[in-house]
């Protein structure tokens, strides 16, 4: 097997003392950028970029793979704390991560995150390092046709999911979309939706989105029933840390579920976003315990946080193996490549297997470090959830207005993002909601991109989307996806039949 | 002003006394680079060289720091050199899309809303096909291809009504063929579709492609520029840059269609400025890091500045408009 | 001074219904036909307006036809008044960093919530402020080399 034999190659090169030490630096400079809403890990990948100028290009990329898993892990401690995802991909960790802590389990919630993102992020790199080769040339069938039917899976998946209201949801969705479609058209090179107005020609950012309508919405939401955070009573002692990680092993149906889905999507263009609510949404439909999600369901964090991480670490792999980077902060990296001298693309393998070799085995010892190094942390940050909310309150404001800032150095997206925080507290309270707006924010642009890529290649015919049988079985499983709900719905008595408020109680406002 | 007090404390610390009269001015505080593309792109890894070239041979000892305006299209990069008026410690690192752009988009910048400061590099375009799954091996057998099937013909590119849709309309008109333009994200996409075998030609610089072409999934076909490419090292099928053709000798009329990699400042700025700058960067396309960076991308080393650089932009501009008015691209007179 | 959730229901999507014009209207200044190579640039734009006001259409009717729930509120008086005086310090917070820089901004808010919200001594409460500027500046100006707003105050002292 010569991928194994190259992989201990790789540790030679990885384990020397002087790598492991940048590992450990790159995972604690992740953790800060990840837990600050506006530097995700794209951008303090490439604010670490010059420092690696005068490094060699194997320790160069393992500080920035490094701090990437730290910003992935320390994503997820925002969401689960103060439902502030401080990464895009986190969001649907919120979702009962949130929930969970504000029953006092907040300890048991993040130890739940780390671990499973701990084994998604192992499961990731397995699958590159056994079939990084067959992974290039199959990535390579994916043309405009297949790269729609990639986000049309996620969509399917999901949009059954939300309760309550069609409509709303319909709405929320909707406004995601066209919330997406401001700024200037891929394939038209026409501005859309701009008024004229040179703010928004860069378009609406999503992190913006999600600093109003989760960070300030519920901010506004905590203010007006009275200043309690009840994460007060997190209890803190190492048992309950080591009796959770010895509880993940239970949800192994949603563990391997969720990194197939993980892999699935790093692989493909989905990217870990989309990926963490695709595995949510299947995870709330085929879990026996479906019906808890978005009450503060541990499978509920497992679930996107395991999809979250295996895709963040097989989305390195398109970037190496073919030089497209499946997400925002493979591409920074991939720049940091080619500044460094190397160019991805299929040659790197054989031309540098010190390199590529020496990266993998980076990635077990980095996520390995990154989940004891988060593990760590967790103490403090009970530490500060017990202090009082008339003082968090407002340091957890002045992080999102200081998040909305950094994220273009504008101030129009702060005002951007305190009204998406009213936004998010009034569709919270009348019980729209917020996924499905999310998910068709980060997926909206690229599928429509896709769509009409797929058109121009096929002169109009939408007989490209079952052209060939990679892309009619995705689109098959889609349409699947997508009537499986609505079937149920029809035999469960049609649309206006059920009472509003029985849904509002079951979807909670916890959601 | 304090100000002053600074700009005077930091030249008795600077250790290199200034040769010219004019260079009497020197950054004391962080200078931003302004990348016109997303991180990763080629406007990006652009402004990232030319950061590394400065700080590792040491010349410019303030820190720097890259920030990305990408949004539409670049536009965003240049509307904020509007909003910083003056401001010599900002730099804007974009290609020809800094004049570009306004000629297509009702946009709120306009040239004189600019200084030009430099074009480090150029880059050349070259036409790309997959030999495999399209059988076209050279320009010949690519225009046949295309006069067989008008209109069924795919050419990818980055983006829409940008230098790669602008130059495949250029070889409609030369030859007379029909096309279909795909835009996407970016140039290594575009790429990618090709190696796949989903469209069958796209245009793009070297460097986006190079390394399909090893992998043997994209062959050059031809160089847009009026001479061939200088690199005789061989790269791939026993070919170097230097064994691909132009497009003139090939068959397309389309003598240069470079890209320049362009600096800008904003108007207004001292002139003592424009003059440090003019000289720093000319220094930064001498160092090892940049020349590196041109071998790697097979960029044409050409570096245009002061006056030179005026009277490209103003030719370049040109040609771009009438391309633009053939396409019926331009934006309607206000 | 209570607003009740029907009335909250009905501004709302009669909001999302106004954002779903716009986006119509918005949309129809790039076309917004089928033609032979696809759906021109403003075609998806204009359905999605449009869905947009018949998910809020039906909201409203959805509200009106059901009048069991008259009687809930959304919000009560006192509520809103938390609400006012959480929010409004915010919005004036942001106001003045985008005119004297984030610093500043955040340096006056962090005192005004420490004393007035929260009631602290004026002496904790001006640490409390120095502790959030300082920690914010190393970590952006510092660490991260995230040149945050600084406005003209600053920038006179020669901080930039």
């Amino acid at each position: 097997m010569g991928n194994f034999g190259q992989l201990m190659d790789g540790f030679a090169v990885a384990l020397t003392a002087h790598h492991v030490m940048i590992m450990a630096v790159g995972v604690l400079l992740g953790l800060v950028v990840g837990v600050l809403p506006g530097l995700g890990a794209p951008n303090g990948v490439s604010l670490l970029l010059p420092l690696t100028f005068t490094m060699d290009p194997i320790s160069a990329i393992i500080l920035l793979t490094s701090m990437y898993w730290g910003a992935l892990f320390g994503g997820s401690t925002t969401s689960i704390l103060f439902n502030i995802p401080g990464e895009p991909s986190s969001v649907a960790t919120t979702f009962d991560g949130y929930p969970l802590a504000r029953q006092g389990q907040a300890v048991r919630a993040l130890t739940l995150a780390f671990t499973s993102a701990g084994i998604g992020a192992l499961t990731g790199v397995i699958v590159i390092t056994l079939l990084s080769s067959w992974v290039a040339n199959f990535a390579m069938r994916f043309g405009a046709a297949e790269y729609f039917a990639v986000y049309f899976m996620a969509f399917a998946s999901f949009i059954g999911m939300a309760g309550g209201s069609p409509f709303k949801t319909l709405v929320s969705m909707m406004l995601g979309f066209a919330a997406a479609t401001v700024g200037i058209d891929t394939i038209s090179g026409e501005s859309r939706l701009t008024f004229e107005i040179d703010e928004l020609i860069g378009g609406i950012s999503f992190l913006i989105a999600v600093i109003g309508l989760f960070g300030l919405g519920e901010l506004l939401l905590t203010m007006e029933e009275g200043l309690k955070f009840e994460g007060v009573k997190a209890k803190l002692d190492m048992r309950t840390i080591l009796r959770t990680v010895a509880e993940v092993p239970r949800y192994w149906v949603t563990l391997v579920r969720s990194a197939l889905i993980g892999c699935w999507m790093g692989i493909t263009p989905g990217g870990p976003t989309a990926a963490s609510f695709m595995s949510y949404a299947l995870g709330r439909r085929f879990s026996r315990r479906g019906r808890n999600f978005g009450k503060g369901e541990p499978e509920g964090i497992v679930a996107p946080e395991t999809a979250d991480h295996s895709a963040g670490s097989c989305a390195l792999l398109p970037m190496l193996a073919l030089g497209i980077p499946g997400s925002a902060t493979a591409a920074v990296m991939m720049g940091g490549l080619m500044i460094w001298g190397l160019s991805p693309g299929p040659m790197l393998f054989s031309t540098r297997p010190d390199f590529v070799w020496g990266l993998i085995a980076s990635m077990y010892m980095g996520n390995l470090i990154a989940v004891v190094l988060v593990l760590a942390t967790v103490p403090l940050f009970a530490y500060i959830l017990r202090a009082p909310f008339t003082v968090v309150g407002p340091m957890i404001t002045i992080v999102c207005v200081i998040g909305a800032y950094t994220v273009a150095n504008h101030v129009f997206d702060i005002w951007l993002a305190l009204a998406f925080g009213i936004v998010g507290y009034v569709f919270k309270k009348l019980d729209y909601p917020l996924a499905p707006f999310v998910l068709a924010m980060v997926l909206g642009d690229k599928a429509e991109d896709a769509f009409r890529q797929a058109m121009l290649t096929s002169d109009g015919s939408p007989a490209i989307f079952f052209s060939n049988a990679l892309v009619s079985t995705m689109m098959g499983l889609g349409i699947l996806l997508l009537c499986l709900p609505l079937i149920t719905v029809l035999f469960k008595g049609g649309l206006f039949g059920r009472p509003a408020a029985g849904d509002a109680e079951a979807h909670g406002r916890s959601a | 002003m304090p100000k002053h007090a600074l700009t005077a404390f930091a030249l008795t610390l600077s250790v290199v006394v200034p040769t010219a009269a004019l260079a009497e001015w020197k950054p004391n505080r962080p200078v931003e680079f302004v990348a016109a593309a997303g991180p990763g792109g080629g406007t990006d890894t652009f402004a990232r060289v030319v950061q590394s070239a400065l700080s590792k041979n040491e010349l410019l000892t303030t820190p720097i720091i890259v920030s990305n305006k990408s949004g539409g299209s670049g536009a965003e990069t240049f509307i904020y050199a509007k909003s910083n008026k003056g401001d010599p410690y900002k730099l804007y690192f974009g290609t020809q899309d800094a004049y570009v752009l306004p000629l297509a988009n009702k946009l709120s910048y306009s040239q004189k809303d600019l200084t030009p400061v430099a074009a480090m590099v150029f880059d050349p375009f070259i036409l790309w096909v997959n030999p495999k799954t399209s059988g076209i091996e050279d320009v010949k057998g690519f225009i046949a291809k295309a006069k067989e099937n008008p209109g069924q013909l795919k050419l990818g590119g980055a983006k829409a009504k940008e230098a790669d849709e602008t130059l495949m309309t250029l070889i409609e008109h030369k030859t007379g063929v029909d096309l279909t333009y795909i835009p996407y994200k970016s140039g290594s996409e575009a790429a990618i579709q090709v190696a796949g075998g989903h469209i069958t030609a796209n245009v793009n610089n070297p460097s986006e492609s190079v390394e399909q072409w090893k992998a043997g999934v994209q062959k050059p076909l031809c160089v847009f520029e009026s001479e061939r490419l200088a690199d005789k090292t061989v790269i791939a099928d026993g070919m170097s840059w230097n064994d691909v053709p132009t497009c003139v000798e090939a068959g397309i009329d389309v003598k240069t269609f470079a890209q320049p990699r362009t600096i800008w400042a904003a108007a207004d700025i001292p002139p003592e400025a424009l003059a440090y700058y003019t000289e720093l960067f000319t220094k930064a396309a001498g160092t090892p890091e940049f020349k590196g960076y041109q071998e790697r991308g097979a960029q044409i080393p050409r570096l245009l500045t002061g006056d030179a650089f005026k009277d490209f932009i103003k030719q370049h501009e040109a040609t771009y408009a009438e391309i633009y008015k053939a396409n019926g691209w331009l934006r309607a007179e206000q | 001074m209570d607003i009740s959730r029907n009335t909250m229901e009905i501004a709302t999507a009669c909001a999302t219904a106004l954002v779903g014009g716009i986006v119509c209207y918005g949309a129809s200044l790039n076309g917004i036909s089928w033609n032979e190579s696809g759906p021109q640039p403003g075609y998806f734009p204009f359905y999605i307006g449009a869905l947009i006001i018949f998910g809020s259409a039906a909201t409203i009717l959805q509200t009106v036809l059901r009048r069991a729930s008259t009687s809930d509120v959304f919000i009560d008086g006192e509520r809103l008044r938390t609400i006012v005086a959480f929010f409004l310090p915010i919005v004036v917070m942001v106001a003045i960093s985008a005119w004297l820089g984030l610093y500043i901004g955040m340096a006056l808010y962090t005192f005004y919530a420490m004393r007035m919200a929260a009631g602290f001594r004026t002496a904790t409460s001006l640490l409390t402020a120095a502790i959030v500027v300082a920690v914010n500046f190393v970590i952006f100006e510092k660490i991260f080399m995230v040149p945050l707003l600084k406005g003209p105050i600053l920038e006179y002292f020669g901080i930039y």
